[in-house]
């Protein structure tokens, strides 16, 4: 049943159109420390294909260097680099009171290594090998903040969430909602407009750090969708073929 | 180690090839001897025949005769069995021979003749015969002195006898030594195999126990050692060539994922008009699906590769199985709901605690789900379980009610790329069972698979992880 429901929403627009959106506004800079040449160019080509300003350094003195002079936006930076490796260079950064938003790359997905490239002041890890849609979703992710604030209630085109009551609304009518996809829904309400991936979710919403059965979050979200979308609505929850979901809320 | 087995052992063996020898030594000592004994008698034999001739020839021819007939009452019965006097004729004429022996020769040599006894034994006598003087002159007369070989014989006999009583208990000794011997040896070999078989479940740190004997067996045992050190390099090699290949994979596919989505999105902004746009699609599509394929392979394999040679504890803490498994239970519930199944946990009270990496086991837990999923039919039933059994082990297991696996594949199933005959149609990389089998032996715990027995039950399996007792002296140590 799910299978129909993904069908028919494959045929939304590329997510490339939320970067078309961001064209409009100042171009993203975006500094690429990675010292393997031809993954380098693959991501630089395709980081470029979205719209980003890419440079990239090759080691680890000359990305510290790079990022400490240039006005980036955003950091991607591989763990194991020559020279100096890139936590040290994320440590150096932030005492020196860089913010920008710092995803690391490693080849390694052991968990005490995630922790720790966390803890260096990372915001976002990202292990190899990846898709390069999984890279850009969460770039995009990292450049959108989510909605944190003291509020108890959400807002977000025709739907309402309350946090204390815990319920949920649209235009109304109300929806009711197990926890897990109360849960599932607070997340992508808290990132209207971004494509969201399985693996975002995954780690995110349920705290799990392992590859899934490629249909397994898809399953969450059909049920959530047939909750949240009922016949006639205009679909809020949205399926991106080759990346992911986006609760897509006209602005 | 059974009787038979002692009596089975290389050692036993050369121990009774060592007693036949042995026997076979004594044998021939015994014949020697014999050898020995007949040239001494016989040359002493002869030796006293003629000193006794002489003696006698020395004697007038009328002394000779009353010498002869008393012979019985002289010293000269202890040296003669036998002597007589004969004139030219042959014919008796004093002594205990009441005829001329037949086949006896007049001549210087010693005789030996056999006679046949009354009681049909044959007794073997050696005979001189010399011309002594007449009681006329001129008149020769013959003296025949004779003396059987009946010392050789008691002599014969007493070697014999003494010779047996000293080849049984050398026998009896070889046997109890050799018994002695192959307890040792078999000792040590249970050892070695046990040793063989801890390796042959996996543990290829384990090595053969060598001995400071530096004997052959010691000598063995390091050279096995040497063996398996070099199997353990080349396996690690061989697995370090899996993972830098899936390594070296992954960049070219991410590159053409790249592409592939590339024209994937030029394809999206084309006239839906373009004859044969759905079949394109529907093969760009196929493509994906067969790439996220190659990629959860690669994936699979390099973090096999990380847990097999990592060896990474950091993780590790002491931890309740059961908010896992509810949370596990919780994730896949609206799956198995999709394909029409049931899944459930069977509620435990209490903690079940164990020592452990919460996100490793939470992949054991997906991977053991997914297979269920992947071999139950809609209709089934999945249930989580854990708790801790009689020795306080904790342990958790994922019920099924599918397909089952045959028990000769059960231990297969565990290898990288096994894929039972029964699922090759279904989807899938053929990892996750290996993936599972590294993870349970980084936590030193063991994996049975089982028949499910449950009553209402046609077929199904049970995988069950059994994690070594929770003690705090354990971990404190």
């Amino acid at each position: 049943m799910a299978e129909t429901t993904l069908k028919k929403n494959e045929r939304q627009p590329w997510p490339s159109e939320t970067h078309r959106e961001g064209e409009n506004q100042t171009p993203v800079n975006l500094l690429l420390v990675e010292d393997d040449d031809s993954l380098a160019e693959e991501i630089v080509e395709d980081l470029r294909g979205r719209g980003y300003v890419v440079k990239r350094a090759s080691t680890g003195p000359e990305g510290l260097e790079m990022a400490r002079t240039g006005e980036h936006d955003l950091l991607v930076m591989d763990r194991m680099l020559p020279g100096l490796d890139g936590l040290s260079v994320l440590e150096t950064l932030r005492e020196q009171g860089m913010t920008m938003p710092v995803l690391v790359l490693s080849a390694l997905s052991a968990v005490d290594d995630r922790i720790s490239g966390l803890k260096a002041g990372g915001d976002d890890y990202l292990t190899k090998p990846f898709v390069m849609e999984e890279l850009a979703a969460r770039l995009e992710a990292l450049l959108r903040r989510p909605i944190y604030g003291r509020t108890s209630m959400l807002k977000l085109g025709p739907l309402e969430m309350d946090l204390l009551e815990r319920r949920v609304r649209r235009e109304g009518r109300e929806i009711d909602l197990l926890p897990r996809e109360f849960r599932l829904l607070e997340y992508m309400m808290r990132r209207p407009n971004t494509v969201l991936t399985r693996t975002m979710l995954l780690e995110d919403v349920w705290n799990y750090r392992f590859v899934p059965r490629t249909n397994l979050v898809d399953v969450h979200i059909g049920k959530l969708r047939r909750k949240v979308d009922k016949e006639g609505d205009e679909p809020l929850i949205q399926s991106i073929r080759g990346a992911g979901f986006c609760l897509r809320v006209p602005e | 180690m059974s009787r038979s087995d002692l009596f089975r052992t290389a050692a036993f063996r050369l121990t009774l090839g060592l007693v036949g020898i042995i026997v076979l030594g004594m044998l021939l000592e015994l014949v020697l001897l014999y050898g020995q004994i007949s040239t001494y008698e016989k040359l002493r034999t002869d030796d006293l025949l003629r000193r006794s001739a002489s003696v006698l020839m020395q004697e007038a021819p009328g002394d000779l005769e009353v010498r002869l007939k008393e012979r019985s009452t002289s010293e000269l019965r202890v040296f003669l069995n036998a002597a007589a006097l004969f004139d030219k004729n042959r014919h008796p004429i004093a002594g205990d021979m009441k005829a001329w022996p037949a086949g006896l020769k007049f001549g210087p040599t010693m005789q030996k003749l056999s006679f046949v006894l009354p009681d049909h034994s044959v007794t073997v006598m050696r005979f001189l015969v010399v011309e002594v003087p007449g009681m006329q002159p001129g008149r020769t007369r013959l003296l025949v002195l004779g003396r059987s070989r009946h010392m050789i014989n008691e002599l014969w006999q007493v070697a014999q006898r003494s010779a047996l009583f000293a080849m049984v208990p050398v026998v009896l000794f070889a046997l109890l030594a050799g018994m002695v011997l192959s307890r040792r040896a078999l000792g040590r070999i249970t050892k070695m195999h046990s040793s063989i078989e801890q390796i042959m479940k996996g543990q290829m740190r384990e090595r053969l126990p060598v001995g400071r004997g530096h004997d052959e067996l010691d000598r063995l045992a390091g050279s096995v050692n040497r063996m398996l050190d070099r199997l353990e390099q080349l396996m690690g090699e061989m697995r370090d060539v899996g993972n830098d290949i899936a390594h070296d994979l992954r960049t070219p596919l991410a590159r053409v994922q790249a592409r592939l989505d590339r024209v994937n999105a030029v394809a999206q902004s084309l006239d839906p008009s373009i004859e044969d746009k759905e079949r394109f699609e529907r093969a760009m599509g196929l493509c994906q699906r067969d790439l996220e394929q190659c990629f959860s392979i690669i994936t699979a394999l390099l973090r096999i590769g990380e847990i097999e040679t990592g060896q990474r504890r950091a993780g590790f803490q002491q931890m309740d199985v059961v908010p896992l498994i509810m949370d596990m239970a919780d994730l896949y519930e609206p799956i198995a709901e999709m394909q029409g199944l049931s899944l459930f946990v069977v509620p435990h009270e209490g903690p079940v605690s164990l020592w452990g990496d919460a996100d490793l086991l939470n992949e054991v837990l997906a991977n053991l789900l997914d297979n269920a999923l992947k071999f139950t039919e809609a209709g089934g039933r999945i249930t989580l379980r854990a708790g801790c059994n009689e020795l306080q082990e904790p342990w958790f297991e994922v019920r099924d009610t599918g397909v089952g696996i045959a028990v000769e594949e059960r231990s297969a199933v565990m290898g990288r790329f096994y894929r039972a005959d029964k699922s090759r149609h279904i989807p899938g990389s053929g990892l996750g069972l290996s993936l599972v089998a590294a993870i349970v032996c980084l936590h030193e715990a063991r994996l049975v698979i089982e028949e499910n027995n449950e009553e209402d039950v046609v077929s199904g399996t049970v995988f069950r992880l059994i994690f070594p007792s929770v003690t705090e002296g354990d971990r404190l140590a």
